[in-house]
């Protein structure tokens, strides 16, 4: 064994999941026979006296044995955010005193205590730790220990939550049967679509003979497809920015999205859309603009909206920038909406062209507003009321080309 | 926190009888010192040099070895030792429940019981430069405990 074996090997077992001697044990032993054997030899009295509790104190106890063990019982995976209790089952074998830290502080309680309570506040969705239960087990007198011991980390995913929508003006009508928002593709089906003129490749039987005789010019009628729509939640996850521009700049921690910033008013919106829209039986789709390997394809019922918003939790994940957007394999005549910040031009671009193309655009700006200048340099103001300025332009653009946009979210 | 106040509370009648017994007030000042590196740090060698800095200052002192002073410093001493002990492995801000102390408290008062047994024994064993056989008495006992815990090491 070499010398740094020999090192790492001793350091190793100064710690970690076994019993050992602390410096307490030492300072018992070496201290207390010390003044023991100095009162002997120096004829000092006093020193055996001070010595001999310390000598007792060794001899009165005893090295540990056995595997102390402290045990969660499972916490709720799907339940959302908010206070979650549980219980630590704490087994200290020959330990006396258990140092637990549990959230809200670390706690010293009897090694052979009955269950710890234990509660877990979940502030924020998306992917974290529950609890980690770090502890250490103390023989008698702290003179020997067992730890410290990293626990096991229990992990969670809170969904972002879904926040239920009156009804719109259209009647009730069975849920999960057929949606009820109806395709604008043309189809097969019996209800009539539109009337228009005849045009190559349309089948002779579709010519609708009354019109024709009267307008002198051919006409044929087109019916709808026996499909219900497709809505599109379309994301941008290549910026996360809150109202305060000074922020915009430096990461956030402890949350997946910064709070009530541009993502996390996406995701929710986005959330809450796919219930409203799958609820109504209607097929949903969730892209992510700048990682399409991330789509979710059309569905429908319950168990996709727990597809999407889990997605929803995976892109958010992989937020960040990406120099291109893009709304791939869009399904004809679909609803796109588009839930963005709309900081760059490129978004605004990609709304019109999604519009130009025929499909029905729905922007969402998730932008928080009014924007809170940065107050620590001059340029600040100017700043933030030239980024306001672009993007209400950019809005009266989308606006202007046929896009339908909310101001604010 | 606790522990490291409770450290700082034992500490306080060791200051207060050395200084009584010093003409200086140099024992009160290495008592502070070495009372707030064990409070900051229990797990160095700070409790070790408070205990054997008291203990060496009082057996070299003047007045009767059984003297007032020496009987308070005993139980002081130790607390000393359990409470830095137990400070070492408790972080700072750890909640301590009063039934995780209960065990370390009744072996406290065993020790001490002992020990002041042991003190009255020693109140009755006679003084002078003839007392060889004590010595050896007290040497044989000592080689026993030492060999006890060297076995259990």
């Amino acid at each position: 064994m070499s010398r740094a074996d020999k090192i790492r090997e001793a350091f190793a077992e100064s710690h970690g999941a076994h019993w050992h001697p602390t410096d307490a044990y030492s300072r018992a032993v070496w201290l207390g026979a010390g003044l023991v054997v100095a009162g002997m030899f120096l004829h000092q009295v006093e020193l055996v006296l001070f010595g001999v509790p310390l000598v007792l104190s060794v001899l009165l106890t005893h090295k540990p044995k056995g595997t102390p063990t402290v045990s969660v019982r499972p916490v709720p995976r799907g339940a959302g955010a908010g206070v979650v209790h549980t219980v630590a089952h704490v087994d200290g074998a020959d330990a006396e005193i258990a140092v637990i830290k549990v959230p809200g502080g670390p706690r010293a309680v009897p090694a052979h205590s009955p269950d710890l309570p234990v509660k877990i506040r979940r502030d924020a969705w998306g992917p974290g730790v529950d609890l980690r239960l770090d502890h250490l087990f103390a023989g008698p007198d702290g003179m020997h220990v067992y730890g410290p011991i990293v626990g096991t980390e229990h992990v969670r995913t809170i969904l972002p939550p879904v926040e239920h929508h009156p009804s719109g003006p259209l009647p009730p009508r069975p849920a999960g049967l057929v949606g009820i928002h109806r395709s604008p593709r043309a189809g097969d089906s019996t209800e009539l679509r539109d009337i228009r003129a005849f045009q190559p490749g349309d089948r002779l039987k579709r010519i609708d003979w009354r019109v024709t005789t009267r307008t002198g010019t051919v006409h044929v009628r087109e019916r709808h497809a026996e499909a219900d729509a497709e809505i599109v939640l379309a994301i941008d996850t290549r910026t996360d920015v809150g109202a305060d521009v000074a922020d915009w700049s430096s990461p956030h921690y402890g949350a997946t999205a910064r709070p009530d910033g541009s993502l996390d008013r996406a995701v929710r919106r986005a959330a809450s859309m796919a219930a409203g829209y799958l609820r109504q039986g209607d097929r949903v789709a969730l892209m992510d603009l700048s990682r399409p390997q991330l789509n979710v394809r059309p569905g429908v019922g319950r168990r996709h909206l727990m597809r999407i918003r889990t997605q929803l939790v995976v892109c958010v994940q992989a937020a960040g920038w990406a120099s291109r957007v893009a709304l791939r394999k869009l399904p004809h005549g679909s609803v796109v909406v588009l839930l963005s910040p709309f900081l760059d031009d490129e978004i605004a671009e990609l709304a019109v062209q999604t519009r130009k193309h025929g499909h029905l655009v729905l922007a969402i700006n998730t932008l928080p507003l009014p924007l809170k200048p940065d107050r620590e340099t001059p340029w600040g103001e100017v700043a933030a009321e030239m980024i306001a300025a672009e993007h209400r332009l950019r809005l009266r653009r989308m606006t202007q080309h046929g896009v339908a946009v909310t101001r604010e979210c | 926190m606790l522990m490291r106040l409770a450290i700082v509370l034992a500490a306080l009648p060791v200051a207060l009888i050395l200084h009584l017994e010093s003409e200086t007030i140099a024992p009160l000042v290495v008592v502070a010192a070495l009372t707030a590196v064990s409070a900051l740090m229990p797990g160095s060698a700070g409790p070790a040099l408070l205990i054997g800095y008291a203990a060496v200052a009082m057996a070299f002192g003047d007045g009767h070895p059984l003297r007032l002073g020496v009987l308070l410093m005993i139980p002081a001493l130790h607390l000393i030792h359990v409470t830095s002990a137990l400070a070492a492995v408790v972080p700072v801000k750890t909640r301590i429940e009063v039934a995780a102390l209960k065990a370390p408290a009744r072996r406290f008062a065993i020790v001490q019981a002992i020990s002041f047994l042991v003190a009255a024994f020693a109140a009755f064993v006679p003084s002078g430069p003839h007392i060889g056989f004590v010595e050896l008495l007290g040497l044989g006992s000592l080689t026993v405990v030492i060999a006890v815990v060297a076995l259990r090491i």
